[in-house]
């Protein structure tokens, strides 16, 4: 029962039948299962109610932002697109090079694997 | 063919990502004996007060599931949970049984069976066991704490650091005090030296 490095930290000859009284106790303590007689039933019971969302929450979450899409897209036509034409020009506007390109790259890579090790880290 | 049963981390992701009540009632079925038993062993016997504690553990359980990070067994979890629990039950009620002094132990000494020689063999056990219960109950919070992780519930000292939350040199300190102290009040019982 009784964990090795616990067992030799703790003991001297002296303790040796303390130890035995306490490991036998400690035996017959956890040899012996407590029947459920009801307890998980009660712990079930005890927990707070779930929280209860209407069942009409999600449709009308989604009818309405389906109203908000289409009334804007009605109120604004074509300026979606006019903002992308000019995101592109700007950015082709820019002139780039090479060691430019390489640093975004090296960034991009950093970011990567720094994110992969704290993924992957072991506590 | 029968299947496997879920793993604790299959139940517990369960009751997390789902809200699933079955799962943590599985997890509950499968824990509560430990727990109640660890509860009862630190409330000195006390079985309505440590079933009350045991369901409270559980239902802190429940609402902390999500914070839950197996750094440690999930059974540990519970145990630091429960300790915790009977910790500020004790405080609250501030209990007479955890006095730490040394007319306590005195008296657990002094009522122990001096059974070395009187009591029938039948009867050796239960009276060591019962004597034994009550130089537990004599013994501080923390060294009865200590005592109960490492020797009931078999765990480690740095297990038992963690549920105690506490350095791993003080639970070692409390396990030697608690010990001692036991020693102390189970001294009729030790074999005698013959010289």
């Amino acid at each position: 029962m009784m964990t090795a490095d616990r067992t030799s930290l703790d003991t001297t000859s002296d303790d040796d039948w303390l130890d035995a009284a306490v490991a036998a106790d400690a035996r017959e303590h956890g040899s012996s299962y407590l029947d459920d007689r009801g307890f998980t039933a009660r712990v079930m019971n005890a927990l707070p109610a779930p929280v209860a969302v209407p069942r009409w929450r999600k449709p009308a979450l989604v009818a309405l932002w389906s109203a908000a899409a289409l009334g804007t897209a009605t109120a604004l036509p074509g300026v979606a697109l006019d903002v992308g034409r000019e995101a592109f020009r700007l950015l082709a506007a820019q002139p780039v090079s090479l060691p430019q390109i390489a640093a975004v790259l090296a960034a991009i890579g950093v970011v990567t694997w720094s994110a992969a090790a704290w993924a992957l880290r072991s506590d | 063919m029968a299947s496997l049963p879920d793993s604790d981390a299959a139940l517990i992701a369960r009751a997390v990502v789902s809200d699933d009540r079955h799962a943590f009632a599985e997890l509950v079925r499968r824990h509560q004996s430990a727990v109640r038993a660890c509860l009862r062993r630190l409330t000195a016997g006390h079985h309505a007060l440590a079933d009350d504690l045991a369901q409270e553990t559980f239902v802190l359980a429940w609402r902390h599931l999500g914070s839950y990070r197996q750094e440690a067994k999930f059974s540990t979890w519970l145990y630091r949970i429960a300790t915790n629990c009977w910790l500020a039950d004790a405080r609250k009620r501030k209990e007479q049984l955890l006095g730490d002094t040394a007319d306590d132990l005195a008296e657990a000494s002094g009522t122990a069976f001096a059974a070395n020689a009187a009591v029938p063999d039948h009867a050796r056990g239960a009276t060591m066991k019962l004597d034994l219960e009550r130089a537990l109950a004599a013994l501080s919070e923390g060294e009865r704490a200590a005592i109960v992780q490492c020797y009931y519930n078999d765990l480690s000292h740095e297990e038992a650091a963690f549920v105690l939350g506490m350095p791993v040199g003080t639970v070692k300190t409390h396990v030697l005090r608690g010990k001692q102290k036991l020693k102390m009040a189970l001294a009729a019982w030790a074999p005698r030296q013959d010289s």
